[in-house]
């Protein structure tokens, strides 16, 4: 068997897998047992484990990585938050977090599968290594901030329940307010330094490259807005001690702004990151 | 037959249940004196602090007498007249009596329906009598039975989840709120029970450090020496508000003694840190206006007792199926005992082929003599082989006849068929 069949296979099981754990993690939301979403989150651990498998093969077969495919770009997304999501889970044992996750990482496998296979996400100016560090930094940084974003959204919710004095089964399958403050803490305390390596290699990148003003870009400049929010809360948390839920009531509204300015630019600007 | 005479928080007083516990306690060989009682072959002997129960595998023939004996016994350890006994003993026999002990087990009889500590306590029971070689085939059975059907309803249903106290769920609410209570603080507003009832809870969970604020010193002092903390006046409460993670208010004061603005003012101080505050004081301690703020729980009794009414409710819906659960174990239970019933038959039967079978290799010892070892053995097997196959038979049909019916009439006919009683 080639390895690029192999490097197939492994997406495919890790595209069935990540249905599975979706609709195991919805459905535990769904009939409250956080028994299912244990078990969804052993599925989403085998998601992981095979996109690793797939994405070693594609490093192997694209020597090094320097022309990345659309799929694999795709892939690397549901893989860096697949991973950023597990490795949260030993630390605070948030099992129906997965409930909201799951869904922006089978949205990205889905991406992956209606790419076609072997087309290469960069134009040919732009492969070059420190592109492939920019695009890995950032979707790290950004992979960690849809984490931050998704427990303030649960934070949300149970701070909902619990100030109506109401420990309902919902309430019970909710992880703490404290485990989900941690969460959106931990992510953002990582997120924002790698974001912004990820955006200084991009600036290298193009500084040397670009001839154009590239700094008027929308995208750069939608990123550098998320950027500049995200450093905001980080600030706004570790110097005047936001917590709870104004902390998640912000990121969240930062990461549906962030989503609806980047669906705007997306559809109505062209930039010169037009290959994402 | 399984006999199952004991007495309950239903039945009998606390007075009553201590007399008999004693007495009992006293007893220095209970299980040989009781197994020594005639008819008793086996038996278990439960005590928990809301019941006391002798469960006892009974020969039929001696039932009537077996009974008495064992309600004398209790009854005289207890020091109970005849009348008295006749009121606070329950007693139950063969299906009745597996009902009642898979009940108990499953938690399904105590004061609170639903607790976990029966269990336990029923498997020590178990381990004494086991201990004790008091227990034999029918009561091994019996308990394992019992303890399949308790771990079924603990797994299959919710009956155990949620708390039915008001300390546990303001417990269950803390770890809702903070996830784990290790090194939380807790300040405790006044020295009512019911505050160093949830105190002690909180701190058994995990919290680290107990401040109690009281008007009166010596009575804040005597609290906090009982859990190792601080006792504080309530003109420190600014103070301890800050530092606090849990407060338990129950002063019997007639005005908030914390108050929204004082929330208000402090939040700055605390970083914002989540603030979980219980109110179980009537007038209440703490003002309402309080549970609008940021970061701030504020639940008082009512709310505290609707989440506990509610999780009553729950554990009602619960014992429904709990019930069910119980019955498929009774069956299976009850199932097994019959096939049990036709064991004696079915040993008589191959008792009597394997006589036959001897016999007449005895006569044919003869002209086996002429035949070379192998050619003997290979006579052996297929004169064993023919038997077994005849008996296969009536031996299934027996089995389950009598684990689906009544294995008395199947059992008399197959004795008579084949001259078995001769």
């Amino acid at each position: 068997m080639s390895l690029i069949n192999l490097e197939l296979i492994s997406f495919k099981i890790a595209l069935i897998l990540c249905a599975v754990s979706t609709v195991g993690y919805l459905f535990s939301l769904l009939i409250k047992k956080i028994k299912l979403a244990k078990f969804s989150t052993w599925i989403l651990a085998g998601v992981f484990g095979c996109l690793t498998v797939n994405l070693l093969f594609v490093v192997i077969n694209s020597a090094g990585l320097i022309n990345l495919g659309s799929r694999d770009f795709f892939s690397f997304c549901a893989w860096s938050v697949s991973g950023a999501y597990l490795a949260l889970q030993f630390k605070t044992k948030t099992r129906s977090l997965g409930a909201f996750i799951s869904p922006f990482i089978l949205l990205f496998m889905i991406a992956a599968a209606g790419q076609d296979a072997g087309k290469s996400l960069l134009p040919q100016n732009l492969q070059s290594w420190l592109i492939t560090v920019h695009l890995f930094l950032t979707i790290v940084g950004e992979a960690l901030f849809v984490l931050a974003s998704c427990a303030g959204a649960m934070f949300i919710i149970q701070n909902r329940l619990l100030k109506h004095k109401k420990l309902s089964r919902m309430s019970r399958l909710l992880p703490s307010l404290n485990d989900l403050d941690r969460i959106n803490h931990i992510c953002l305390l990582w997120g924002f330094p790698i974001l912004t390596l990820g955006i200084f290699a991009g600036a290298v990148f193009a500084g040397f490259n670009w001839k154009t003003d590239w700094l008027t870009d929308p995208k750069i400049i939608w990123t550098f807005a998320g950027w500049i929010i995200y450093g905001f809360l980080l600030h706004q948390r570790l110097a005047i001690s936001w917590r709870g839920y104004r902390m998640a009531v912000f990121s969240f509204a930062a990461f549906i702004l962030l989503l609806l300015s980047y669906g705007s630019v997306r559809f109505c600007f062209s930039t010169l990151h037009n290959f994402i | 037959m399984i006999v199952l005479i004991g007495l309950n928080h239903k039945t009998a007083p606390i007075a009553v249940r201590e007399k008999i516990f004693a007495g009992c306690q006293e007893e220095k060989d209970l299980f040989s004196h009781l197994r020594s009682l005639k008819g008793v072959g086996e038996v278990l002997y439960l005590s928990t602090c809301n019941r006391i129960e002798i469960i006892a595998g009974i020969d039929e023939p001696e039932e009537a007498e077996a009974v008495r004996s064992l309600r004398d016994f209790l009854a005289q350890n207890g020091g109970l007249t005849p009348t008295e006994a006749a009121n606070c003993f329950y007693e139950y026999r063969g299906e009745e009596a597996v009902r009642h002990i898979f009940r108990v087990a499953a938690s399904l009889d105590s004061l609170v329906m639903g607790e976990t500590q029966i269990l336990g306590q029923v498997k020590d029971a178990y381990r004494q009598a086991l201990a004790q070689n008091a227990t034999g085939v029918v009561l091994n059975r019996l308990m394992h039975c019992s303890f399949r059907a308790a771990k079924r309803v603990r797994s299959e249903t919710a009956i155990a989840v949620n708390p039915v106290s008001v300390s546990f769920a303001a417990v269950e609410l803390a770890k809702k709120i903070f996830g784990t209570l290790t090194g939380k603080k807790i300040l405790l507003i006044g020295a009512g029970e019911m505050a160093e009832l949830t105190g002690m809870h909180l701190i058994s969970n995990g919290a680290e450090e107990i401040i109690v604020a009281n008007r009166s010193m010596p009575q804040a002092l005597s609290l906090a020496e009982k859990f190792h903390g601080e006792a504080v006046s309530l003109d420190a409460l600014e103070i301890k508000l800050i530092e606090a993670d849990i407060v338990i208010s129950s002063t019997g004061a007639p005005a908030y003694i914390v108050t929204a603005d004082l929330i208000r003012k402090i939040h700055h101080q605390r970083k914002n840190r989540l603030l979980f505050l219980i109110d179980i004081a009537v007038p209440r301690d703490i003002d309402p206006a309080a549970s609008s703020l940021e970061n701030v729980y504020l639940y008082n009794i009512d709310n505290l007792q609707d989440i506990v009414d509610e999780n009553m409710n729950v554990r009602k819906k619960e014992a429904i199926k709990a019930e069910m659960i119980v019955e498929e174990e009774i069956t299976r239970y009850v199932s097994w005992q019959k096939e049990q019933e036709s064991v004696p038959t079915i040993v008589s039967l191959r008792n009597k082929a394997e006589e036959i079978v001897r016999t007449e290799m005895d006569k044919a010892a003869g002209w086996m003599q002429k035949l070379d070892k192998e050619e003997q053995e290979k006579v052996g097997s297929l004169v064993n082989s023919i038997v077994n196959k005849l008996l296969h038979t009536p031996v299934t049909a027996l089995k389950e006849e009598s684990s689906e019916f009544s294995s008395k009439d199947i059992v008399a006919t197959a004795r008579r068929l084949f001259r078995l009683d001769e």
